[in-house]
Formats: structure tokens, C-alpha cells, sequence
């Protein structure tokens, strides 16, 4: 638990940087809570 | 090894940046939203001319009017560097006026959906008729055209989109369902548009290959639109109705799709068909996409920039079986991104770029050029999207580093030397790593390259169906120089392999 815990987090990815999907694996123990996660793509 | 040769490729743009300016999404969008707002007012005071998007150089490096290298040497933004006098017709394709586009997608319409206004229509045979790769056969589908009133009054009463040129109605695109939404005026003109600049770049494959139309086996379209109608929205095929304008009447065809990745899972479909012989050939085709023109165009017009994204991209690759002549395409060692691999960006580059080169017994240093992502970085970064193609070679110098195939104070080195610029226009799939199979075989022909790796990535998340993105890649290496391929054994060498096998048998028995 870190200083996200207990936090709502809204997560916007890219596909030719760094996804949704990959952010949201990266904060699963942090104790935040991921309320919307979508990945765009700008090209 | 299983590989096939690459006996040529065509790149062709289609400037439309009338036909971008009403029916580019963005725009389009806006206008059905918001109105006529400051940006649609603004924004065609920020068009490039047709001679102005000939001069521009990552324009010309995309039809082969310059070699890709000679791009680098140009000062950026290259939109205030433009070249001088460059020609319509590059190497490899043309970029083609927007008149004539519109021409040629009524030559590619066979339910009458296209009408073209008389004066308008007869201005364009002849412009077409001067072509080098157009035929008698192809300009006889050219209508004589219709009276101004006929075609106002199928825009006033009949939900015909109009189409425009120098500003004035020149024709329309007419609805092809009363309530069938899959085939209204807007998703039939994407179509048609497409089925064009599969057409033009198809064209220009056959006379750069020296090819007849009816010696083509077999087509594999990969755009990203959809052909069908409300009972089978994304029907197909777009090959196959390609192939029939271009003459083709020996070939038969499919479509591929996977977003931005359709080229390359394309190109692996048709290569696999030629290796295995069920094709004597394979054409790969794709044209462009109408709603992204000026997809960035709002901030284009807020940075007061020309607004780039005017041209619809297209190209067409041969596939042939590999008589050691010719540089080829490797099917021992594709990129694979599976459902499994993951999405971080250091799972996608493994994915696509280290499993293949472990699996060939090479290390990164062994591949000259990674093609990923060729979008015109001068479009994409003032949208703050970044610099595609650059944070993509940045990925896998990373990974090379992490792998210790390089040390870090190289990576900047890696990056610089193996990356390639960005030549293409945004139009999704039309970047994907296969501008550059172009000027790669022409660099492996000549000797001054040995190895290059196409890489290709689809988001399918955008069709609402799957979180996952798709991907794929294929190394390029130059002429065997002898007969090679996956089913070129001799009976001698069958013979002797099993004269091998037998006398190792019969020395354990013994």
C-alpha cells in the first residue's frame, strides 16, 4: 500500500504508449481503486 | 525456410482536401453537431494546394519521387522546407489530383450510386486518358455524366452527399438504401473511395511489375472499411471487386481485417497462399480512408500550421514464389502478438520484435531498419499525439538494452541508425510498417541492407468488441541469389537424405 491507497483513479492509455490495461496491472496492489480505465489510439 | 519473393510494390496518395473538408470525420462530425463553428470556417483558409502537397517532401519519399534517407536531410517542419517542381509520378505510384479521384470512383462505381456533372465528367476523361496505367478498358466505365439540376436535386430532395471541386458542386454520391443505414450516401462514398485507391495503387503495381492484369492469381485487400448492408455489415469484398475494375478476371480475392495491423497479418495471409503454392501470386491492395482526413485538423488550425492530413493514402505489393531473384519476405519467423502476450509496451515490443529475432538466431543488431507506425510526425505532434514512429524505435532500443544486446549509451545511436521516418499520411492502416517495403527492397536489391523488420499494430479496442490490441511483423532479407523456398527440394536432395538416415540406421544395428 502506497500513497494511492484508498484513491479513485481514472486512467487514460494509448496504444503507442502505455495501455490501460498495463497501468491498471501496475496499480492492482496499490490499494487505489481504478473507477474508469479505456485505451485510445490518436492515429 | 519458407519465404516469397516481392517482385514489386506501388505507393499512391489521392489529394482530396475538398472531399476532407466535408466528409473527413472530424469535420464532418462537427458540422452535424455543432454547426458551421469558427474551426470549420477557419480551417480552409489552412489548405495545402495540390502543387503545395506535391512539394511536400514526406509526400514525394512516400511515392518514391526521393529515397527515404534524403528525407532525414531536410530541415523540419518540411510544410516550410517544401522542394521545388516535384512531380506528380514517383518511382513507385503519383500523387493523383482530386478531380481525377473523382473520376476514378466513379469508374470504380457499378450501381450508379456516383453521379458527375457533365462538364465535369468530360474535364476528367481527358485528364485520366493522359495516365500512363490507365486503360481503354478501365476509362469506358467513366459516366458521361448528368445535367447540374439532376444532381442539385438528388442533394436537395434524395440525401445525395454532394461532391466538390474548385468549390463548386461537381457531382454527388447517392444513396444506395432508403433506410439500409450500411448503405447510405457517407458509408458508400468511404467505400467507393477506398475501392478507388485500391484501384489506382493496383495500376500502378501492374505497370511497375510489367504484369497483365490477367496474370494476377489472387487478391488480399486490407483497408479498414466495411462492405455489406444491414444483414452483413462487414460483408467484403473489396479485393475481388477491385481486381474486376483493374481486369483482373483470372484472380479471385478476400479482404483481411485488424484495424492498423491489416496490412501485415495481409501480407503474412498472401505470402503464406504463394509459399505453399496454392497461388502462383498474391496482390496485396489497400486504399485509404475518407473520415480521417484533417483528423487533426483542429489543431492544425490552432497552431495556424497547414492542415496535412489532405490525402488519402493507398498501396499494392506482389508476392510471388522466391526464384532467388528477388528480395524476400520470411515465413519462418513472424510476429505474433497473442491474446496472451499482454499490453505493456514492453510485452508488445517482445512480442513482435525479440520472440521473431530469437527464433531466427538473430539479435537486434542483425536487422537494419525497423519499419513500425510511419505516420508524418509533423501531423501527429502538434495534436500531442507525439512522434510515432520515433517512440516506437525508442521501445526497442529499450528492450535491446534490457536484453543487453546494447548498452545504454548506445540506445540514442540504435534509435538513429535503425529507426525509419514517418512517410505516410494518418490514415490508419496506410502507416503500418508497410511504407517502408518499398524502399527496403530497393536497398536490399542494391546491397545496402540486409535485413529489415515490418511491423505492424492494430487497436481493436476501438470496435468495442475486446480490451486487446492486435499485432504482427515479418523480416525482409535480400535475394537468396539461388532457387530457394519452402517446397523447392530436389529428389536428389530427398535421395541423399534418406541414404543419410539409412546408413545411421544400419550402423546401430550392427
Amino acid at each position: 500500500m502506497g500513497k494511492l491507497a484508498g484513491k479513485k483513479i481514472l486512467l487514460l492509455g494509448e496504444r503507442d504508449g502505455v495501455p490501460g490495461p498495463a497501468m491498471e496491472a501496475c496499480l492492482k496492489d496499490s490499494g487505489a481503486e481504478v473507477v474508469f480505465s479505456v485505451t485510445e489510439c490518436f492515429v | 525456410m519458407a519465404t516469397v519473393g516481392i517482385k514489386g510494390y506501388a505507393y499512391c496518395l489521392n489529394h482530396a482536401p475538398e472531399t476532407g473538408l466535408r466528409y473527413g470525420n472530424t469535420p464532418h462530425v462537427e458540422r452535424e453537431t455543432k454547426g458551421e463553428t469558427e474551426f470549420l470556417k477557419e480551417l480552409p483558409s489552412f489548405l495545402q494546394s495540390y502543387e503545395e502537397a506535391k512539394d511536400y517532401a514526406p509526400n514525394q519519399a512516400y511515392i518514391g519521387g526521393m529515397p527515404i534517407e534524403k528525407l532525414e536531410e531536410i530541415p523540419q517542419p518540411w510544410y516550410g522546407n517544401r522542394l521545388t517542381g516535384s512531380g506528380r509520378y514517383g518511382s513507385y505510384g503519383e500523387i493523383m489530383p482530386e478531380d481525377e479521384f473523382i473520376g476514378l470512383m466513379d469508374i470504380c462505381d457499378v450501381f450508379d450510386i456516383i453521379w458527375l456533372e457533365k462538364g465535369f465528367a468530360a474535364s476528367v476523361r481527358k485528364k485520366l486518358s493522359e495516365s500512363p496505367v490507365m486503360n481503354g478498358s478501365v476509362l469506358s466505365r467513366l459516366e458521361e455524366g448528368h445535367d447540374l439540376s439532376e444532381i442539385e436535386n438528388e442533394t436537395a430532395h434524395r440525401k445525395a452527399l454532394p461532391l466538390f471541386h474548385g468549390g463548386k458542386t461537381v457531382g454527388c454520391v447517392r444513396n444506395g438504401h432508403d433506410v439500409d443505414d450500411c448503405l447510405f450516401a457517407y458509408v458508400l462514398l468511404e467505400n467507393l473511395a477506398s475501392k478507388a485507391g485500391g484501384l489506382l495503387s493496383l495500376l500502378h503495381l501492374l505497370k511497375n511489375t510489367g504484369m497483365a492484369p490477367e496474370e494476377i492469381d489472387f487478391v488480399v485487400e486490407c483497408s479498414e472499411e466495411a462492405a455489406g448492408d444491414m444483414n452483413q455489415r462487414g460483408g467484403g469484398n473489396f479485393a475481388k471487386a477491385i481486381a474486376e475494375i483493374a481486369g483482373c478476371v483470372n484472380a479471385s480475392g478476400f479482404d483481411v481485417r485488424s484495424f492498423c495491423a491489416g496490412p501485415v497479418n495481409g501480407m503474412i495471409a498472401a505470402a503464406s497462399q504463394v509459399a505453399c503454392g496454392a497461388r502462383k501470386n498474391c496482390a496485396v491492395v489497400a486504399g485509404g480512408a475518407v473520415p480521417k482526413l484533417f483528423m487533426n485538423g483542429r489543431d492544425h488550425v490552432k497552431k495556424k500550421m497547414p492542415a496535412l492530413e489532405d490525402c488519402l493514402g493507398g498501396f499494392a505489393v506482389l508476392l510471388v514464389p522466391d526464384d532467388g531473384t528477388l528480395p524476400v519476405m520470411r515465413l519462418d519467423v513472424l510476429g505474433k502478438h497473442s491474446v496472451g502476450a499482454g499490453s505493456s509496451p514492453q510485452a508488445v515490443t517482445s512480442a513482435l520484435i525479440l520472440d521473431p529475432l530469437e527464433r531466427a538466431g538473430l539479435t537486434f543488431l542483425d536487422v537494419d531498419k525497423y519499419a513500425a507506425e510511419m505516420h508524418i510526425n509533423e501531423i501527429t505532434l502538434p495534436a500531442g499525439a507525439g512522434d510515432v514512429p520515433l517512440a516506437n524505435i525508442k521501445m526497442t532500443a529499450a528492450l535491446a538494452v534490457t536484453k543487453k544486446a546494447i548498452e545504454k549509451a548506445d540506445m540514442m545511436t540504435f534509435v538513429k541508425e535503425r529507426g525509419v521516418p514517418g512517410i505516410a499520411h494518418t490514415q490508419g492502416h496506410i502507416p503500418s510498417g508497410v511504407p517502408f517495403i518499398g524502399h527496403a527492397c530497393d536497398a536490399l536489391k542494391e546491397g545496402r541492407m540486409k535485413r529489415a523488420m515490418i511491423i505492424g499494430k492494430g487497436s481493436l479496442f476501438l470496435a468495442r468488441l475486446t480490451n486487446l490490441a492486435d499485432g504482427a511483423s515479418f523480416l525482409l532479407e535480400p535475394p537468396s541469389g539461388a532457387r530457394g523456398g519452402a517446397s523447392t527440394v530436389s529428389k536428389d536432395d530427398i535421395k541423399s537424405l534418406l541414404l543419410e538416415v539409412l546408413a545411421e540406421l544400419s550402423g546401430k544395428l550392427q
